[in-house]
């Protein structure tokens, strides 16, 4: 038998029909931005808003290719680029963060050092600083160094941002391995490096999986840093979105409701389907048992 | 027990020896913290202390704590503190609420629940910049809905983001829906992790509602709910996005958070240094902030058991 | 107060859990669920305490129909497997808990938390929180927790089995005397017999959401009505033997084939004139019903020894007949030694005789 009863209630469609309700209504401002993709400009902005309309793609297709309308001609927007950005800048910059978190971790759980806590206390403090007080000064660094609308600076920042968040969570995963499977490889003969490639890695792989996406969430709409520090090739979608809103006729919405809906997608898929272990990346893995 | 690496012998060795291995391990790690994080840290920690400002090309000068005392004397910097405390306020304390109520409610098994609980986590995967804009023009008196919604009750259009109290609550809410999934997360975790048999010996024990609520469930969920307003307080208080984006600090520079105000000093006013200052003490209350955090998080792995 | 289960029945889905239980306990009345695991003992008990809603059948608490009442309404104690000590507070108010629903002054509640206190001997505890109890100190509280208040029966899940061997002994003991002072019914669920067979006034036995018997220990061990509680009741368990009746004389003497080639002549029951010669019956024989010598007995079955187990006082040997195994049980100073050959007699009157349908045969 477990060792504590972790079943909660049972219920039955009609409070699926209640939850799904207030569900809904909590979504409505999301639901709201969706549909205004659909709409043309005027009924975007219609006058009292419109619920029901004839939908068009047009803003969707607008987001990739602009036409203007003085030549008539059909251009590719940048937007597939930015897209195509913020997946590069932000995979690259959590999937590093998290390797090296990993091998961080490892040692922290594995080889504990006299001042592990302090040390670990410290890569935390720096997770819960305002961006505003590194702003200033890795602004001049960038731009000293060149790096300033370079792909690999805002690559090695965001890494930053992750790897105390990579570290904590995994290094919990690695508290909890049992060590006797270790132990039991080492007597076989294993090295170190296979017992942490073949027998740890393997065993925390899922754990792996929801560190990356919770990263992957922060990072995909990261915006203060991306607007100072990227440049025309390297814009990140965020950015693209705030840009576009200063344009001569005032924002359109539609296009902007275009793009948010385009770009959540990929994010909400991938929540989607690692539900269970967020619950665990919120609470630092002290939920445990 | 063989360690074939070691055995090869030479730098490999050195380096991979076991003593060492940790610290190999870490490097990487530290190595890019340092750079980016740490390094700037202290750059900026230095410049608060001379006169540097990014627009001119004088020499700095050093000031002492000048720019300090500059900074905790200006009374503008006291009042975009008080905003920013009441923001952070009015959101974490409705966060908490909404979160609270959302997690009850799922803290059951029905049918579909993986889907509904996406439709109530999809506000915390909008980038702050969507919902400033969306719910900017949500708050428009001419074509937002909720002027729209609210015009079948008033007659007027509803001007919300016009008055100081007005943009404050415009803010408030858009933070607070953004991030009550989170609350209900972290609450939801505590209430799904309380045995079922306390509650069957409650049953038994004939105890009220509220007592079973209060002893039983209540500890499970204390410090998830202390680590959820610590959390949200710090994440607040850093907010800019949607101030900047809803309201611009205004009207009239009433809804300016401390965040906001960093902003301009450093790069519209270009007084570089105070702002250095000015970001050091609020770093220094997040530290404190942090210490309490830290401390719930550990009474926590230990309190039940 | 009594209680009394009517053809209660429990299904999950498709799955019966419990079937059309019949049960009357008497008061104070100590009355063990007994069986393997999964046999429905603990979704009986929950069904008295009201945990689970019964989905046939009724349940009668002192003569009232509580069958659709939820447990807040049937004023039962229970003592979970798992304590379910309210870990937030400290032992005392963990004691005091269940008094609040009936509105008792506090100096009334101290009074009794008290003299529970002293019962149990829970003085030196008092103050501290579940989590600073050892297993033996939390089982007391919980017991304590469910006898201080005044309710229709009690109810105990397995208490004892997370105890180790020597705080079950002193529990065993301390838990009887504690349930004979008070004078209300009691079920108690357990997959120990042990524990059933020194608690309980009677045991019912249960298998796969059925009660195969109900009786008092000694005749649970002594007259089993089935091939199931034979081989379930008793340690080492029942050596349990095919055979066919050969011949049956009118005294009960009679003579077995077992397979293999051997025949036994044993004295059982007289009714085994009922059957007639070539019926195939299973013969129980508890190990220390065997009686052994190193030369021929009459009747008797050759075996030879393939294992010798020392247990103290006694001795436990395997032995092989053919493809039959028999477990034996006698004094430590009988010379046994793995290779020898041996032979076995069942000892009169105490071969139980099992028809094929795993009924006994007996005498009423």
């Amino acid at each position: 038998m477990a060792r504590k009863h972790r079943e909660i209630g049972k219920a039955g469609w009609g409070y699926t029909a209640v939850t799904t309700f207030v569900g809904f209504i909590y979504f409505f401002p999301v639901f709201w931005i969706i549909l205004t993709a659909f709409k043309t400009r005027t009924d975007a902005l219609a006058v009292p808003p419109k619920l029901f309309f004839t939908p068009t793609l047009d803003n969707f297709t607008s987001v990739f290719y602009r036409t203007s309308i003085s030549t008539g001609n059909s251009q590719a927007t940048d937007m597939g680029l930015y897209f195509f950005n913020s997946i590069f800048i932000a995979g690259t910059s959590v999937g590093l963060a998290l390797i090296v978190g990993t091998l961080a971790a490892y040692a922290f759980s594995r080889y504990p050092l006299r001042g592990n806590d302090t040390y670990l206390f410290i890569i935390l403090t720096t997770r819960m600083m305002p961006p505003i007080v590194v702003i200033i000064p890795i602004f001049l660094m960038f731009r000293l160094s060149g790096l300033a609308g370079s792909y690999w600076g805002i690559i090695l920042l965001y890494t930053a941002f992750n790897i105390p968040f990579s570290v904590w969570l995994v290094k919990s995963f690695f508290d909890e391995l049992n060590p006797e499977i270790e132990d039991a490889a080492r007597i076989d003969g294993s090295t170190e490096g296979r017992v942490f490639f073949r027998f740890c890695i393997p065993q925390i792989l899922a754990g792996l999986a929801a560190t990356f996406v919770f990263g992957l969430i922060l990072t995909w709409n990261e915006f203060l840093f991306a607007l100072l520090l990227t440049g025309v090739e390297t814009r990140t979608v965020p950015v693209a979105m705030a840009r576009t809103m200063g344009g001569e006729v005032g924002v359109d919405y539609g296009l902007l409701a275009a793009i948010v809906t385009l770009f959540l997608i990929p994010i909400f898929f991938v929540t989607f389907l690692l539900q269970n272990q967020l619950l665990r990346g919120v609470t630092f893995g002290t939920v445990k048992k | 027990m063989a360690d074939t690496a070691s055995q090869r012998g030479g730098f490999a060795a050195w380096l991979l020896d076991p003593k060492r291995r940790g610290a190999l391990l870490v490097t990487p790690a530290i190595t890019i913290l340092f750079f980016m994080n740490i390094f700037p840290l202290l750059w900026s920690f230095g410049l608060s202390f001379f006169n540097y400002k990014a627009s001119s090309l004088k020499v700095p000068t050093f000031r002492g704590l000048s720019n300090y005392e500059r900074v905790l004397t200006d009374e503008k910097v006291w009042d975009r503190f008080q905003t920013t405390a009441l923001i952070v306020g009015s959101s974490v304390v409705l966060q908490l609420i909404v979160g609270f109520l959302l997690a009850l409610m799922f803290a059951k098994a029905f049918p579909m629940r993986r889907l509904v609980l996406m439709l109530v986590l999809t506000p915390m995967m909008l980038s702050f910049v969507s919902v400033g804009v969306f719910f900017k023009l949500f708050y428009e008196p001419t074509f937002g809905i909720v002027s729209y919604v609210l015009n079948f009750f008033t007659t007027e259009k509803f001007v919300l983001l016009g008055s100081p109290e007005g943009a404050i609550l415009g803010i408030v809410i858009a933070d607070a829906w953004m991030w009550s999934p989170f609350v209900m997360l972290l609450v939801l975790a505590g209430l799904v992790s309380v045995p079922k048999y306390l509650y069957e010996a409650a049953e038994i024990d004939r105890a009220s509602k509220w007592r079973t609520f209060w002893t039983i469930t209540f500890p499970y969920i204390k410090s998830l709910l202390l680590l959820a307003v610590l959390f949200r307080t710090i994440e607040t208080f850093k907010l800019f996005d949607i101030v900047y984006i809803i309201t611009d600090g205004g009207p009239g520079g009433m809804t300016e958070t401390i965040a906001v105000y960093l902003y301009r000093t450093a790069f519209q006013f270009f007084k570089t240094s105070q702002s250095s200052a000015l970001a050091y003490i609020v770093l220094f209350i997040v530290i404190v902030l942090t210490n309490l955090y830290l401390y719930a998080v550990n009474r926590r792995a230990e309190e039940i058991d | 107060m009594t209680i009394e289960l009517k053809n209660l029945t429990k299904r999950f889905g498709t799955l019966t859990a419990v079937d059309s239980v019949d049960l009357s306990i008497g008061d104070g009345e100590v009355l063990c669920l007994l069986g393997p695991s999964g046999c429905g003992k603990t979704t009986t008990l929950r069904m008295v305490a009201g945990l689970e809603l019964a989905t046939e059948g009724q349940v009668l608490l002192d003569d009232k129909d509580v069958t659709q009442r939820t447990a807040r309404d049937r004023n039962v104690a229970m003592s979970f497997q798992f304590y379910a000590l309210y870990p937030s507070l400290t032992v005392a108010e963990n004691l005091a808990f269940p008094l609040h629903g009936e509105k008792l002054g506090k100096a009334e509640i101290d009074k009794r938390v008290a003299k529970i206190s002293d019962t149990l001997q829970l003085g030196g505890i008092l103050n501290r929180t579940p989590g600073q109890l050892a297993e033996g100190e939390k089982q007391r509280v919980a017991v304590g927790r469910s006898i201080i208040r005044d309710p229709t029966c009690f109810l105990f899940d397995e208490p004892l089995s997370r105890l180790d061997v020597q705080l079950r002994e002193e529990m065993r003991g301390e838990i009887k005397l504690v349930l004979q002072d008070l004078s209300r019914p009691t079920v108690i669920v357990t997959h120990d017999q042990l524990e059933a067979l020194t608690m309980a006034d009677r045991i019912a036995v249960m298998r796969d959401g059925r009660i195969e018997q109900v009786d008092t220990p000694h005749n649970v061990f002594t007259r089993p009505n089935n091939l199931f509680v034979a081989g379930f009741i008793g340690t080492p368990q029942m050596n349990l033997l095919p055979a066919t009746l050969v011949s049956a004389k009118e005294s009960g003497i009679a003579e077995f084939a077992i397979d293999g080639g051997q025949s036994m002549t044993i004295e059982v029951d007289p009714r085994v004139t009922e059957l007639s010669p070539g019926a195939k019956v299973t013969l129980g024989i508890r190990p220390r019903n065997l009686e052994i010598s190193h030369e021929a007995i009459d009747g008797g079955l050759s075996t030879v020894i393939d294992m010798v187990e020392p247990m103290g006082a006694e001795t436990l040997a395997h032995l092989s007949a053919g493809k039959h195994d028999l477990r034996l049980v006698t004094d430590w100073r009988v010379p046994l030694a793995e290779g020898d050959k041996v032979h076995t007699r069942f000892a009169p009157k105490t071969t139980h005789i099992f028809t094929e349908d795993e009924q006994v045969l007996r005498t009423p």
